[in-house]
């Protein structure tokens, strides 16, 4: 009996593990914006889904199809349903389109709110002098709907205290993301109510 | 095992929803305010003392351009101790960092008790605290030392404000004096004045010493002077001239130029036995050496390509490399204290600016945008170069820091002031 548990055990263990490696291979990590250098994985996820949206080719040959069904006027019952099924994805296809509207607005919204948060943060961090090697810190940061950083942690500090310090003082500095409130609910919820701010010097001589 | 389960669950969950990542890479370009309140006294004590040290910290601070500060007369408070301390006083105000302290005692000696305290406003948090005991004599030297521990606290940098500079003044057309002073262009020294020109001064790693060149004697010959005693030899190298000493950061050895029938080649200068070591060996000009930090490295400039370039030259297995190909002058290149980079003296259609570069990339940049730079010395925490430029006829020493937030010069002193060396720090 004991023996059966276990090897259940070992089993349940090794399906997580290949559903994390499943997983970690599927989701990939994408950029949305180089130039703006705002990093938003979960969109680009959706971008690939709209390519499996495309509705142009099935458009057409509905149209096709459509022509060819009035010339000849008479066919098989098999014939109706796959007109009939045609129509659906045509109405799917307009769906889709809305979709991908509203999908392009919600992306043009969060890079707006990013890029606006990115030139705040920017004008109040005061970094260290003369940083010769290259740091990385993350911030975490929880909002509330309406804008006010309700939490923020340094979730991976640097190697460098002043280059941290710097960081935790420019975020004291903070109060508010009041850009938020411009979003949909539904949004701020997927993007903004936590998020990270991802600090980067790259030892560059100024 | 719930322990393995939970973070498999989240390693999973975390990969299915990536959260949202903004990159902040530039920082803004304002100065952090900083409010040095006027130091308190206890009743006894000369009333003047802590007014006198929280001046002399403001000057030093601002003595670079590397912070903003706020004018006495715009505080709202005046405290002395962390009792009477209020954030709100100093976050209306803007002040990121708020400085106060207090003379407690003086004893039979003279001698001053002060403590101080640093707080982060933004943070609401106390940074540093701090006792210190000095001669009333030297209120000056005190406010140095604290000065540093609170740069080295807000900046993550070594405090630079005890460091020395050594230059040249060509006072009028055939007087030129060797002269140290503090950073700050205080408690200036001549060491020696020639009619003869002076060049090239180099402070040796202890500080004690400086090796100049002078041509008092109708060659270039370098003299090495004692600060304490003011005596000076003169290195007895071999051949026509000796030019351009730089002392090995583990001061054993001084690198320097040596011209047999007019061919300039690098070599060592053991301190220990008097020997000299070749290092180059080519018919091009080898000249302006200069020690990488770990001693293991010269740079140097030489013309063998036909303009003058930088090369760095290994001193054990003599291997040389060329590190720059931008431009046809480049040259008097030293590197930063940390050994990644080179700064030097980059020539453009006649404008000589001071440049750096990155020994892992091939690209330069200058920093300067006056004409006529040379001679660049840095600061020994990394952060700052001063060099010698020129105003007209009139030469002065320029400043700026690396971030490029600030551009300085100095004091200005009768004369044109040429060739500056920044000393070492004192560990």
């Amino acid at each position: 009996m004991n023996k059966a548990l276990t090897s259940l055990n070992t089993f349940f263990l090794i399906l997580l593990f290949l559903s994390l490696i499943f997983s970690m291979f599927s989701v990939p990590n994408l950029n949305i914006d180089e130039a703006q250098s705002i990093k938003i994985n979960f969109y680009e996820l959706i971008q690939q889904d709209e390519k499996l949206f495309d509705s142009s080719a099935p458009n057409t040959s509905v149209e096709k199809e459509t022509k060819k069904t009035s010339a000849i006027n008479k066919k098989t019952n098999t014939d109706e349903t796959s007109i009939i099924s045609k129509f659906k994805i045509n109405k799917l296809g307009i769906k889709n389109e809305i979709t991908k509207i509203k999908l392009s607005k919600e992306r043009e919204d969060i890079l707006r709110v990013s890029a606006i948060i990115q030139e705040r943060i920017s004008s109040i961090w005061i970094k260290p002098n003369s940083l010769s090697e290259s740091l990385i810190a993350k911030v975490l940061i929880n909002l509330a709907p309406s804008g006010e950083i309700l939490n923020f942690s340094l979730i991976e500090p640097s190697s460098n205290t002043s280059f941290n310090e710097s960081i935790l003082t420019a975020m004291n500095k903070m109060t508010f993301f009041e850009e938020v409130l411009s979003l949909e609910r539904k949004l701020f919820e997927q993007n903004f109510r936590n998020f990270n701010l991802v600090f980067k010097s790259s030892g560059e001589i100024q | 095992m719930i322990k393995f389960l939970s973070l498999l669950f989240f390693l999973v969950s975390n990969s299915i929803f990536p959260v949202l990542e903004i990159e902040i890479l530039k920082g803004s370009d304002n100065l952090s305010k900083v409010a040095f309140v006027p130091f308190g006294i206890e009743s006894g004590i000369e009333e003047n003392y802590g007014s006198q040290i929280s001046k002399n910290i403001e000057k030093n601070m601002l003595l670079f351009g590397e912070f903003e500060n706020l004018a006495v007369n715009e505080m709202l408070s005046y405290p002395s101790s962390e009792n009477d301390f209020y954030y709100r006083d100093w976050k209306v105000l803007g002040v990121d960092y708020s400085l106060i302290g207090k003379v407690n005692s003086v004893n039979a000696l003279g001698n001053l008790n002060i403590s101080y305290s640093l707080f982060n406003i933004n943070r609401r948090i106390k940074i540093l605290e701090g006792e210190i005991v000095g001669s009333e004599d030297n209120i000056e030297g005190i406010s140095k030392i604290i000065s540093n521990r609170i740069y080295e606290e807000i900046t993550g940098l070594r405090g630079i404000f005890d460091t020395k500079i050594a230059y040249v003044i060509n006072s009028d057309a055939d007087t030129y004096q060797m002269c140290i002073s503090d950073i700050d262009g205080k408690n200036e020294q001549i060491l020696f004045t020639s009619k003869a020109p002076i060049m090239s001064p180099d402070w040796s790693p202890d500080r004690k010493k400086i090796a100049y060149v002078s041509f008092e004697n109708g060659l270039a010959e370098i003299f090495i002077q004692d600060l304490q005693s003011g005596e000076r030899d003169s290195i007895q190298a071999l051949g026509m001239t000796n030019s351009a000493p730089v002392w090995s950061p583990d001061g054993k050895s001084l690198a320097l130029v040596v011209s047999f029938s007019g061919n300039p080649d690098i070599f060592l200068y053991s301190m220990n036995n008097k020997r000299l070591m070749r290092l180059t060996n080519h018919y091009g000009i080898d000249t302006e050496p200069s020690w990488s930090p770990d001693s293991k490295k010269i740079i140097f400039t030489s013309d063998r390509s036909g303009s003058p370039q930088l090369y760095e030259i290994n001193t054990k297995s003599k291997r040389k490399k060329r590190l720059t190909r931008d431009g046809n002058y480049n040259a008097r290149g030293r590197y930063f204290p940390d050994g990644k980079s080179i700064f030097f003296v980059h020539g453009n259609d006649g404008n000589f600016q001071i440049a750096t570069k990155k020994l892992s990339s091939r690209y330069i940049e200058t920093l300067t945008s006056t004409s006529l730079d040379e001679s660049p010395t840095i600061s020994p925490n990394g952060n700052i170069i001063i060099y010698a430029t020129k105003d007209g006829s009139n030469g002065y020493l320029g400043g700026i820091t690396l971030d490029g937030k600030s551009r300085f010069s100095l004091p200005v002193k009768s004369g044109s002031v040429r060739e500056p060396a920044w000393s070492p720090l004192l560990n």
